[in-house]
């Protein structure tokens, strides 16, 4: 169904947008519950889910599997919701998650820096100093990250349809703004966005089954037809049998085929 | 023993950045040739002319004129035609079939290419497999395997044993005859053949010999039943085309993945293989080929109705017009790197790619994306007449019931004469290897057994450049004194051994080399080198060449043979039958080998 999603700066209101938006449009709100979802399902600590998305990968990180296998478990959780909900998403990264599907409305709040740091002193009690180091280094650890895994900057506006100055305008003007476009030609639900959603948490779902014992492999559906892709071949049979367990598990799944010789296309999951 | 030069060093490092590249493949073997052929004079370890004295050597030339000489043969259909009589003579009995198409193979396989041999008779094995009702993986790894064994029945039955006389011309030593390794090939031939006709129900997949269909073989991982989809006849309902946007053939495959052979367009026109951007009418009789849970499930979301049987298209689908196929892609198609889009195959053929099977996947969505390889099987629908013209164009094997003799056999007595002087020239005259075979080659172009353009297309240049590339390297090897050197470092780390012994080491070291880098490179490196070390241990340094040329051969334990490639998909083996049987057979050459020439050279 229809998504929007809210990136924000940190401490700029973006939450306070996202539960009005969602209030307004009788949208349910996902952020930190859908981590514990995803976290129950799959029987992962929540801390190590809320590690891997919000610390950006270091040098050695990129040859650990596990944050991968743990942003397929949290994509698994929100496709899931999002296939048959009307959700308003403001969590980290949700730019990231729920890249590759279409219909979903990116919205951006920021603020400046100096308004930033204003209301940050005010909430924690700290001084100017500290509450602007505080801020820097969130930004910093958010910029790595969306520049390791999507080659862009956060600040991108390319990377977002509507991108909002929440201290030029204030939150209910933000709110219009963002329900408006959300109920214009380009973002509404049709039949085949929703099968698309459909797919993708399909995708997402088998991945997730996947992806602990199977480090790499990307997984496409269309139509409810799953091709897992993978490149390592050794562990062939093993992964035809684990395969065959997924099938029965995941239902909505009409044919599973394995390809190894292909490379990934790029709308893998 | 002499010091280490840095031109040895050189050597060695040329010969690790060689054996590197052929294992990792970022480019082709005959590329990785192609950069020695250059770097070595660059570096000044070998002049300029010896760089190239590949191209024009006796091993080169001998190869060119047997490619051509069998393609020759090819064309007269005379070796299709051997398969009647075999199959008269060998009857009924599975055991007695194998035998004889393995022993027909190894036999052309001795003055041929082993890969041509392979690909030519793999249309006939996929005929008598139907026939007999023999499972084709009882049958293919066996004849695969004698393909490559009847490589080393003569000295021109595969490229280590067509090298081994250049190769040995440096250190001065009596050159091989044609026919020396005969008794060795012959028991190495006859012993592979035994193991599988005795050990074939441990080492072989038994496969499942299907009846009526002969279309599945074997375990196939992607298919939980081993359901391959049946044909359905089915139609539209009335009201398919209204409030939608046109469905087309494609997006119901992409959909359901069942696959539309034949499609009425209104108010009758009936067609086979439809393109895949048709679109589908309202009310029109179609033809389906998939599985029963997907075509019940189209039926069901799009409205259709299936029907018993065929009714409409009974007589235009009529197994005498029309069929299934499996079609393996060749060593040399122009498919290979492409994908079924990229190269119009629908337009250009009209048949209906149903399937692709590649190792023990198959394909069925998302086909469209898929760049072959040889060795894949397509799985193809349409009628005989567009399979004809498809099986013509070259590039797939596959045998149609049709199959007649397209080709010339009133130039087969030709043929034969001139490959019949060949041999005379060499084993009466003594004439030279290169220049006998080259002037068969010539004789069957005049007598216009096949034109010299055909000729000239049906050179691979790929082992050309593949041999020409690595000679200059073995030169190397020899010149700077490397090769006694390493030679040297060898012995004095195993000292002294029986020369049986000695053999037996190179034997084995010649099987793992070539598992990695391809027999042409592994003879060429090992040659010189084993040949110093025979000469150091006082051992007979022939003797020690000739092990490497045929145990290079040896090369059944993984699928990195051509022949194996290429019989895997067909087969439907895996990895694993490979090494089950290919350890067998490989330790049985290893013994064989060794006790032949023992018994015959008495070393």
């Amino acid at each position: 169904m229809a998504i929007i999603t809210i990136s924000r700066g940190s401490y700029s209101m973006g939450v306070i947008v996202a539960e009005k938006v969602a209030q307004r449009l009788g949208y349910a709100v996902i952020s930190r519950d859908l981590l514990l979802d995803a976290s129950d399902r799959f029987h992962i600590p929540e801390f190590k889910l809320i590690r891997a998305i919000h610390d950006a990968p270091g040098i050695l990180e990129r040859f650990s599997h596990n944050k991968q296998a743990y942003l397929a478990y949290i994509r698994a959780a929100l496709t899931e919701r999002a296939s048959s909900d009307n959700v308003v998403y403001h969590g980290l990264a949700g730019h990231i998650l729920l890249k590759n599907i279409e219909g979903v409305l990116k919205v951006r709040i920021t603020a400046d820096m100096s308004y930033r740091v204003a209301r940050e002193m005010k909430r924690e009690g700290i001084s100017e100093k500290e509450a602007r180091s505080i801020l820097e280094k969130d930004d910093q650890q958010r910029r790595k990250w969306t520049k390791n895994l999507h080659g862009a900057d956060p600040w991108d506006s390319n990377l977002y349809d509507l991108v909002i100055r929440i201290d030029r305008f204030k939150a209910d003007d933000a709110v219009d703004f963002i329900c408006q476009a959300a109920e214009s030609q380009a973002f509404r639900t049709t039949e085949e966005s929703l099968e698309k959603i459909r797919d993708m948490a399909l995708a997402c779902r088998v991945k997730a089954e996947l992806v602990d014992e199977f480090h790499n492999i990307g997984v496409t559906c269309h139509f409810g037809n799953v091709v897992v892709y993978t490149k390592d071949k050794s562990r062939g049979a093993k992964l035809h049998k684990q395969i065959e367990a997924v099938r029965t598990t995941v239902g909505g799944i009409y044919n599973l085929e394995i390809h190894s010789a292909a490379g990934f296309p790029p709308d893998a999951v | 023993m002499e010091p280490l030069t840095t031109d040895m060093i050189l050597v060695m490092a040329m010969i690790g950045l060689a054996v590197f590249l052929f294992v990792v493949e970022w480019v082709r073997v005959d590329v990785v040739a192609i950069l020695m052929m250059v770097i070595l004079p660059l570096l000044h370890l070998v002049t300029p002319k010896e760089a190239f004295v590949g191209m024009s050597s006796n091993a080169v030339i001998s190869i060119i004129a047997v490619i051509i000489i069998g393609a020759g043969l090819d064309r007269t259909g005379i070796i299709n035609k051997l398969v009647k009589p075999v199959m008269a003579l060998a009857g009924k009995s599975s055991s007695r079939i194998i035998i004889a198409i393995s022993l027909t193979v190894a036999g052309i396989s001795s003055f041929m290419q082993n890969i041509g041999a392979a690909a030519l008779f793999l249309p006939a094995i996929q005929r008598i497999s139907k026939m007999q009702k023999i499972p084709l993986s009882r049958l293919l790894m066996p004849v695969g395997f004698s393909a490559i064994l009847g490589g080393t029945i003569t000295l021109v039955g595969c490229s280590p044993l067509i090298l081994l006389n250049d190769l040995l011309a440096p250190f001065n030593l009596k050159p091989f005859g044609l026919f020396d390794v005969t008794p060795i090939g012959l028991a190495l031939v006859a012993s592979g053949v035994a193991c599988f006709i005795l050990f074939g129900r441990f080492i072989l997949p038994q496969g499942e010999s299907e009846e009526g269909t002969g279309d599945d073989h074997g375990a196939d991982h992607n298919i939980a039943y081993s359901d391959q989809g049946e044909m359905y006849e089915l139609t539209t309902p009335e009201d398919f085309t209204h409030y939608r946007d046109p469905v087309t053939i494609l997006d119901l495959r992409q959909r359901y993945l069942c696959n539309i052979v034949a499609m009425t367009e209104p108010p009758d026109f009936k067609t086979v293989s439809p393109a895949p951007e048709t679109a589908l009418h309202s009310g029109i009789e179609i033809v389906v080929h998939g599985r029963k849970e997907d075509v019940d499930r189209m039926a069901a979301a799009e409205g259709m109705t299936v029907k018993d049987r065929l009714e409409t298209y009974q007589f235009e689908l009529d197994t005498s017009k029309s069929g299934l196929v499996e079609a393996v892609v060749a060593p040399r198609s122009s498919l290979i790197g492409k994908t079924l889009p990229e190269v119009n195959f629908q337009d250009r053929f009209r048949v209906s790619p149903l399937s692709i099977f590649r190792q023990d996947e198959t394909y069925r969505a998302e086909m469209r994306d898929i760049r072959f390889k040889a060795g894949d099987v397509i799985r193809l629908f349409g009628t005989w007449k567009r399979l004809k013209t498809l099986q013509q164009e070259g590039g797939l094997l596959f045998s149609i019931p049709t199959d007649t003799e397209y080709m010339r056999p009133e130039k087969a007595i030709w043929a034969c004469i001139w490959l019949v002087v060949a041999l005379v020239m060499i084993m009466a005259f003594n004439i030279q290897l290169s220049v006998s075979l080259m002037t068969g080659a010539l004789g069957m172009i005049l007598t216009r057994v096949l034109t010299v353009d055909e000729a000239y297309q049906s050179v691979d240049w790929r082992t050309i450049f593949l041999l020409a590339g690595l000679i200059p390297l073995g030169i190397a090897t020899e010149k700077t004194g490397a090769a006694a050197w390493i030679a040297h470092s060898v012995l004095s780390l195993i000292g002294t051994v029986s020369p049986i012994v000695l053999l037996s080491v190179i034997g084995v070291l010649s099987t793992l080399f070539t598992l990695v880098i391809s027999n042409v490179g592994a003879t060429v490196l090992l040659v010189p080198l084993v040949v110093n070390m025979a000469i150091a241990a006082h051992a007979d340094p022939r003797m020690a060449a000739l092990v490497v040329g045929l145990a290079t051969s040896n090369s059944f334990v993984l699928p990195t043979h051509q022949v194996n490639a290429l019989y895997m998909g067909p087969g439907r083996y895996r990895t694993f039958d490979f090494l089950k049987a290919g350890s067998l057979v490989s330790i049985v050459f290893l013994v064989v080998m060794i006790a032949m020439i023992s018994l015959i050279y008495g070393v």
